[in-house]
């Protein structure tokens, strides 16, 4: 026999870390039935000029759920009203919407990953690739009391970059922090790695 | 920066996308094919100063009457994700021009005005649902005209 009204789901949350947003749910469980859910969006734009008009998630309409990626959803920093209904067949529950609209300016930002190396005398960055709308600013200096610190803003992760040539016998020290334009803002600094160059200082 | 006028937090690769996405079916749906909203006359050597007076009532009319009776069509058409990446992003641009009433140059205002007001009595000289069409096909004329404010 039908279930007699599908409950919605409940404790709706979005979880957002580094412009990767993951909205979650408390499951609804039904005996023996394998219940399936669908989720919407409403930007800032549909709520004050059309507020009826519901958009339906890009990888969430339908989902086993229950959890729904809506990054790719969430294409302005303007607040965006969600929603997730349960569906049963042609069964569907009344619809469960997110007490607090989401906005992607309140995403986590964490320092990015790097791997510091050197090739030969020349001392190289590769950044955690965080996405297209990442950008990040290495700071790099020799270490010496007193030394200059140097900064480099990198466009995108992935790919190796040369900061400096170092000096035979010194040691320099590196950090990194990303930035997000859409939003403006930028992480902490990760926490500073160390290489020593081989070799020592040729006298002139 | 539009002049006085600085906007942070829009990404327009991403407004374009959104509009590449739909240009196709958008614009095979204007049949008016001698017609330019967005004419040389409205956007061309606009001067810093203006820009921020009519980007803003530019987009405003865009926000409040183009993409708002686009909306159904939108529907139709399975856009609805596009139109609302255009709207959300307007909004927020629209949000973020300040434009300092105080120290309004009067002239500039003017100057802007006007250029806004050939815009839309082109657009009320055409039958309401095709000048929609048409203007919403035209937003890539206006991505066009916003890059070129754009510092990197």
């Amino acid at each position: 026999d039908a279930v007699a009204v599908l409950p919605a789901p409940q404790n709706l949350s979005v979880q957002s870390t580094n412009m990767k947003h993951v909205l979650t749910w408390s499951p609804v469980v039904v005996p023996e039935e394998i219940i399936h859910y669908s989720v919407e969006y409403q930007g800032e734009y549909e709520s004050l000029y059309m507020s009826h008009i519901w958009i339906p998630s890009s990888w969430c309409s339908p989902t086993a759920g229950p959890e729904c990626d809506i990054t790719d959803d969430i294409t302005a920093t303007v607040p965006y009203n969600l929603r997730v209904r349960a569906v049963l067949g042609s069964q569907t529950s009344a619809w469960s919407t997110l007490k607090q609209p989401f906005n992607q300016n309140s995403t986590i930002l964490t320092p990015p990953g790097m791997e510091v190396t050197q090739d030969g005398f020349h001392l190289v960055i590769k950044l955690e690739d965080l996405g297209p709308q990442f950008e990040y600013f290495v700071a790099y200096w020799r270490k010496e009391s007193g030394a200059e610190e140097h900064v480099k803003m990198v466009m995108n992760g992935g790919v190796p970059v040369h900061l400096e040539t170092m000096e035979p016998g010194s040691a320099y020290c590196v950090k990194a922090q990303t930035f997000v334009k859409a939003i403006g803002r930028h992480s902490a600094f990760s926490q500073a790695e160390c290489v020593k160059v081989q070799g020592e200082t040729l006298p002139l | 920066q539009f002049g006085p006028c600085r906007v942070e937090g829009v990404v327009l690769q991403k407004l374009w996308e959104a509009f590449r996405a739909v240009k196709d079916i958008v614009q095979a749906q204007d049949n008016i094919t001698g017609v330019r909203l967005l004419r040389k006359e409205v956007l061309q050597n606009v001067s810093e100063a203006e820009s921020c007076y009519l980007i803003h009532a530019l987009l405003k009319f865009y926000l409040d009457t183009v993409f708002r009776n686009y909306r159904r069509k939108a529907a139709e058409f399975r856009i609805l994700r596009s139109l609302s990446t255009l709207a959300n992003n307007f909004i927020v641009i629209v949000s973020k021009l300040q434009l300092s009433q105080e120290n309004k140059m009067f002239s500039t205002w003017e100057s802007a005005r006007k250029r806004f007001l050939l815009f839309q009595r082109a657009f009320k000289q055409l039958d309401r649902e095709a000048a929609v069409t048409k203007a919403f096909g035209e937003v890539d004329i206006l991505l066009t005209w916003m890059e070129k404010f754009q510092q990197l």
